[in-house]
């Protein structure tokens, strides 16, 4: 009597399996475009929280910003400044008023005649937000304007905009703020901008190459071509900037097809991408560095109750140099990056040609030489082998980074491999990011400063200025995260802002680069190249900027975009769902709900109309279970 | 863990179910009021502060724009009448606030958009797991001893000791990656467009087969434990043998004292489950990145998104608390022996 | 009702005797039982790494010790490959077994004293003490632990600080022990404070009282070690599920790099793109250890069940 037992449950099961199996065909019939578009899209493993570009903290949100909009002045193939939302512009002879011509018959994407009138709203309002002390959302965007020393800006006529600086500045051409539309923005209550609880919603109107038309925080963003883009034609319809959870999955989906750009690969699936048919992996040279920071609090003997530094040794710049030798920086670069990037000097990466200088003397990889410059400092073994700082007490660092680089946790342990020898125990261990940027704080900022080093990265503008306020005794507790205070450095820095002739800002540059390196509150590790790899069967003209040592997009500004033409035939857009062959074109992924082309809804109903049809249908078949149940009863 | 044996013996008729039912609801809201007051000390007692994180590692920040943005958010208010009090009036009223992280959205609105994939992604889990890991295990219990049952039972408890993302992984690699049947990532194709809700349908429930596949793989070994146990249990029932040898079918016997046998437990395994589905929600959506509460726990929680966390983990206990409670009702009503 | 009179060495000695009659018992019966041996062996074998690793494969490869390529597959001169690091999997997975065993015996030592005390008093003491115990106890049930333990383990971070050792385990992670120990004590508790219902009703625990044993006496001696049997069977399925919590937490990077588990291995892995790059040495070593380990558990907690409270007379 075995066979009956196991029919209906067999029978149950071939019948879910037959099921499935019509389903797959049902999968493999492509979701067509209603239309043929050709479709860019970029990866990233970062997120557009939001389109209000004062929001704008990564990368990301900056490339969403600059298809939006112009800057007033643009960035070219080699970063320098190209007409944007001006065309032109000329200094005046004392050098503190600068004259702009706005593009000649400009039109905003909604068809509104774009005027001088925008240009200066736009910077007026940034202009009151500084007055106001009030910060606009995440405050990136607000010191361009002051650091250029910029205190008023003038729209004598619909084509001319006036900025008024308090010295001559080159910085002026370097404000990377976007050209908003007066008649958009100014509905918005000023409060609503500035904190943020304005998310600009698409559809965006700006002058800039694309606009948003649909925006799923955090997991994509569409952008459509400008109908009055004031430039030559665009290759790329629409452009889709998609978030990635890791970069595993990214890279998969750029070997489908699924998308043409992937931003931020890590250096294994980079060398697994080179020599690919159709792919070209990218190296592009950093905007920034990696360093190894250290806590050189001395406001008040460097003592802070509850917190502070384990040992004065850091206080001491000859103690923080001996350090330096004991780092081991080629092997970092080659075993942390793969190669990909440069050793690290000076905090101005070479990226900025024009303003990177070496060090006069750079230091080299010599655990004996940072031995005997230890001794020679006055820090001293003792009989256990120990490093005694000036107080006698053993020195033990804590060294910590934090969750969201967990490359940064590689190079501790190298750090931590290279200061044994040196007699010093260095106390490892990961940090939250949240918590790591509160412990970070001095007494200034209302924190306790509860670090010795800590493994962390900058990365910089254009214009290297944003990269040297580190190291101002007036951003203690605000951006100084090290706690570096020299007066010769905040005469510099005043010097070099204000300083519109190149040589002699490079020279103060030189002068503050040297001070940095030699005195070393940070030891820059590495200038870790960007990883970036595109698809070329489906776009094609893509130019690094800058042109030398580049990635074609996620610079600065759009420039990436304007050259980009289709490769002869187009292909629609890539089938949606799976076919069952693999012939290797999946769907593209990552979004939550999309939403159909033509800007349509949610598809969270659809969802829950399939679950709840598929539950009444389980309802159904339990319900006839039971009632077997109740009929049958004990036939005992 | 099984749940704990209930007490005394029932007293009489009707109104001790009513009084029963009663109770457990009391319970029940109670449990919730201590969660929504827990939740909001938990939260608050979180290193990093939201501000510094809403401003990021910024070169341009102030000290003033910090305590702008403080007060802005209301996180300068002090903590136990001002800020509590306000967050119980608005969670009473249905407010769960504003996300920090997605400048200015409704707590609601940001969990309204998760709550959906999630939910048909174990909803339908569960579902496949209950069918076929009963299936499973009634096959396997019914030919103990022989190789069905090994196969089936050593399958069974291999699945059940993996972790979900493990599961996950290995379907990522063998179907999206080498075999490129499946997409790897996500619910839909962003941008898209669909001539017809089918296709979107279809879509949808490309990318849905792997994650579901993970869920149901990882859900079914312990209903199909269940009910090998149930089936091996009601076979040794003395009445069974008598039922035998009167000539019932191995079916009937199977549908009539095995199944019920083991839907009892397996209700309340459902109930339980819940809370460990969360646990697995946002390892296995991680992997797939499916687009549910699980990965928006891991979001908001490295950002120290407190308004969305708070509102995570209210909705998480008290669907679990409902869960729970319906559990013990169904119990209540189909086993008669159950009645405190 | 007259009990014979025995001089307190002569009850010790009847008592030990009868445990250990009690215990052959029970071995004989645990031994013919082949699932639960399988798990035992596996255990055993795992326990052996666990302790010694060193023994086996010298030191913990670290970044600056590493001697192979990056991502290597198994060769002659790395069995089981090499990480980006070029360190060798086989070294690393073997001391992960290390920290994986050791953080789930140390959460279960936490989950399971907590759980049992807690359900032993408020089983026996009763009244307002047992209902504000299982308040809370139903509060932790109901809770998603594995959030909880997500949102814990930052906060206990905070309090403990960051680096430093005890017995050889970092600080950063007894912080998951402690999260996972918080959140999983409650069904223990429930599951204990049910038995303990169940035997203070019994004659003896009267008869202890009538003597003028006190309740911690009486807890003590009369309770404990007749829920003995039930707290072994809970606390090796406690002990899966602190592994497999574990894994999870370090798998969504709470773990640490400086002293791998299996979850940490899986998390390094995943981050260094291996799945993406068919690197399955990479994956396999670490995740077919987890499962084994969880598996021997589980076989060793059902067949434990079945010994120790026989439900079914008759067959087998």
């Amino acid at each position: 009597m075995r066979a009956p037992v196991s029919r209906r449950f067999v029978r149950l099961l071939a019948a879910l399996g037959l099921a499935g199996a019509l389903l797959l065909p049902a999968l493999a019939a492509p979701a067509r475009a209603a239309d043929e578009k050709l479709v860019l899209r970029a990866g990233t493993d970062q997120k557009i929280k939001s389109l209000n570009p004062y929001a704008a903290v990564v990368v990301a949100e900056y490339e969403a910003f600059t298809l939006n909009y112009d800057l007033l002045v643009n960035f070219g193939e080699n970063n320098e400044p190209v007409p944007g939302f001006a065309a032109s512009w000329t200094q005046s002879a004392d050098g503190n008023t600068w004259t702009f011509k706005i593009q000649p018959g400009l039109k905003w994407s909604d068809g509104k005649a774009a005027t001088s009138e925008d240009a200066r709203w736009t910077y007026q309002t940034m202009l009151d937000a500084v007055a106001k002390e009030v910060t606009l959302v995440s405050g990136y965007l607000d010191g361009y304007l002051p650091a250029a020393g910029v205190t008023s800006v003038t729209a004598p006529d619909p084509e001319t905009l006036v900025v008024t600086t308090e010295f001559p500045s080159t910085l002026v051409l370097y404000v990377y703020a976007p050209i908003l539309p007066k008649h958009v923005w100014e509905k918005v209550p000023f409060d609503d901008i500035a904190s943020g609880a304005y998310t600009n919603p698409p559809p965006v109107v700006g002058t800039g190459p694309y606009q948003a038309v649909e925006t799923k925080e955090g997991n994509f963003t569409r952008f459509m071509k400008n109908p009055n883009w004031r430039g030559s034609a665009l290759g790329a319809d629409e452009v889709i900037l998609t978030t990635f959870a890791s970069s595993d999955t990214m890279v998969q989906a750029l070997r489908n097809g699924e998308i043409d750009y992937a931003r931020g690969i890590a250096p294994d699936q980079f060398n697994s991408l080179k020599g690919q048919p159709n792919i070209v992996a990218v190296e592009g040279a950093s905007n920034g560095y990696t360093e190894l920071a250290f806590n050189c609090y001395s406001r008040n003997g460097g003592v802070i109750e509850g917190g502070g530094a384990s040992t004065k040794a850091l206080q001491d710049p000859a103690f923080r140099d001996a350090l330096g030798y004991a780092i081991d920086k080629e092997e970092l670069v080659a075993k942390t990056l793969a190669g990909y990037g440069e050793p690290g000097s000076t905090i101005v990466p070479p990226f900025h040609a024009r303003w990177h200088v070496p060090p006069a003397s750079p230091r080299t990889f010599d655990i004996e030489k940072a031995k005997s410059l230890l001794d020679a400092a006055g820090y001293k073994l003792d009989a256990g082998g120990k490093r005694l700082d000036k107080e006698g007490k053993p020195i033990t660092l804590r060294l910590t980074w934090p969750d969201s680089e967990a490359e940064n946790g590689t190079d501790a342990q190298f750090i931590a491999a290279w200061f044994e020898p040196l007699g010093i125990k260095v106390d490892a261990s990961v940090t939250e990011e949240g918590q790591l940027i509160d412990q970070l704080l001095p007494p200034e900022g209302e924190g306790k400063a509860q670090f010795d080093m800590f493994i962390w990265g900058w990365v910089g503008d254009p214009d290297p200025n944003s990269l040297l306020k580190f190291f101002l005794a007036a951003e203690i507790g605000v951006s100084s995260d090290s706690f570096y205070e020299n007066p010769k450095y905040d005469e510099l820095y005043d010097a070099q802002r204000k300083e519109s002739d190149e040589a002699k800002r490079r020279e103060l540059l030189t002068q503050m680069q040297e001070l940095i390196y030699v005195e070393a509150p940070y030891h820059v590790l590495y200038y870790d190249s960007q990883l970036d790899a595109y698809r070329t069967d489906r776009f094609t003209n893509w130019k690094n900027q800058p042109a030398a040592n580049g990635t074609p997009l996620f610079g600065q500004g759009s420039f990436g975009y304007w050259g980009l033409g289709a490769v002869a035939v187009p292909t629609p857009t890539p089938a949606a769902t799976a076919a069952p062959a693999p012939s290797g074109e999946p769907t593209p992924a990552p979004s939550s709900s999309g939403g159909s082309g033509t800007g349509g809804g949610d598809s969270t109903p659809l969802l829950v109309g399939i679950l709840v049809a598929v539950l009444v249908v389980a309802g159904i078949v339990l319900a006839l279970v039971f009632r077997r149940r109740q009929a049958g009863g004990e036939e005992e | 863990m099984e749940p704990a044996p209930r007490g005394s013996p029932p007293a009489h008729g009707a109104t001790v179910r009513s009084r029963y039912f009663l109770r457990q609801v009391a319970q029940a809201i109670l449990t919730v009021a201590f969660i929504v007051l827990v939740n909001f000390v938990l939260f608050r007692m979180m290193p990093g502060s939201p501000e510094r994180i809403l401003l990021g590692r910024n070169p341009n920040v102030s000290a003033e724009a910090l305590q702008q943005t403080k007060e802005r958010w209301g996180l300068d208010k002090p903590l136990i009448p001002d800020q509590f009090v306000s967050y119980v009036v608005a969670t009473v009223q249905g407010d769960l606030g504003f996300s920090f992280v997605y400048r200015g959205k409704p707590v609601t609105q940001v969990l309204a958009e998760r709550v959906g994939p999630t939910l048909l992604l174990f909803g339908l889990g569960e579902l496949i797991a209950i069918f076929v890991g009963l299936a499973i295990g009634a096959y396997s219990g019914w030919r103990r001893g022989g190789p069905v049952d090994y196969v089936g039972n050593g399958i069974s408890l291999i699945l059940y000791s993996m972790p979900y993302f493990l599961i996950g992984m290995g379907l990522l690699v063998i179907f999206a990656t080498a075999l490129g049947w499946f997409p790897t990532y996500g619910m839909v194709t962003p941008g898209a467009t669909y001539d017809s809700v089918g296709e979107h349908a279809a879509d949808i429930l490309a990318h849905l087969a792997l994650p579901l596949a993970t869920v149901a793989i990882g859900l079914i070994g312990q209903y199909s434990i269940l009910m090998r146990a149930s089936v091996i249990e009601t076979m040794n029932d003395d009445y069974i043998t008598t039922a035998r040898a009167k000539g019932l079918t191995g079916g009937r016997i199977l549908r009539h004292h095995a199944l019920p046998n083991a839907m009892l437990p397996a209700v309340t395994l459902i109930a339980v489950n819940l809370g460990y589905v969360v646990a697995g929600a946002i390892t296995a959506e991680k992997v797939f990145n499916w687009p549910g509460l699980g990965t928006l726990t891991v979001e908001a929680l490295e950002a120290r998104d407190f308004p969305v966390l708070q509102g995570v983990f209210l909705l998480l206990s008290i669907s679990v608390v409902a869960a729970n409670l319906v559990a013990d009702l169904i119990y209540g009503v189909l086993d008669p022996r159950v009645r405190t | 009702m007259t009990a014979p009179v025995l001089t307190s060495g002569e009850l010790r000695r009847q008592r030990l005797a009868l445990r250990a009659r009690g215990w052959r018992d029970f071995l004989h019966r645990f031994g013919r039982r082949r699932e639960g041996l399988v798990g035992v062996a596996i255990l055993v074998l795992y326990t052996i790494l666990a302790i010694a690793p060193a023994l086996f494969v010298g030191p913990l490869e670290t970044a600056v010790t590493a001697t192979g390529g990056r991502l290597q597959p198994p060769g002659t001169a790395h069995i089981l490959g090499t990480d980006e690091l070029g360190r060798d999997m086989l070294n690393l997975t073997v001391h992960g077994t290390r920290i994986s065993m050791i953080i789930g015996f140390l959460a279960t030592l936490v989950t399971v004293s907590v759980g049992v005390v807690l359900g032993i008093i408020s089983g026996f003491v009763g009244g307002r003490t047992d209902i504000l115990l299982m308040r809370i106890t139903d509060f932790f049930l109901v809770l998603p632990t594995f959030v909880l333990a997500l949102v814990l383990t930052p906060i206990i971070r905070d309090v403990l600080g960051g680096g430093g050792e005890i017995l050889g385990i970092r600080i950063s992670l007894l912080v998951i022990v402690v999260a996972i120990g918080i959140t999983s004590w409650a069904s223990t508790a429930r599951i204990i404070r049910s038995q303990t219902l169940s035997l203070r009703e019994r004659a003896f625990v009267d008869r202890a009282r009538v003597i003028g044993g006190g309740p911690l006496h009486t807890m003590w001696h009369h309770i404990l070690p007749n829920v003995i049997n039930l707290i072994v069977a809970n606390a090796v399925l406690v002990f899966a599920g602190a592994v497999l919590t574990e894994t999870a937490l370090s798998y969504l990077g709470l773990g640490d790099p400086f002293q791998p588990s299996w979850g940490q291995i899986l998390n390094a892995a995943d981050q260094a793109g291996a799945p993406g790059l068919g690197a399955w040495w990479y994956l396999v070593p670490a995740g077919a250890s987890i499962v084994l380990v969880v598996l021997a558990f589980t076989l060793v907690g059902g067949a434990l069940d079945d010994v120790l409270s026989p439900r079914r007379t008759g067959r087998r």
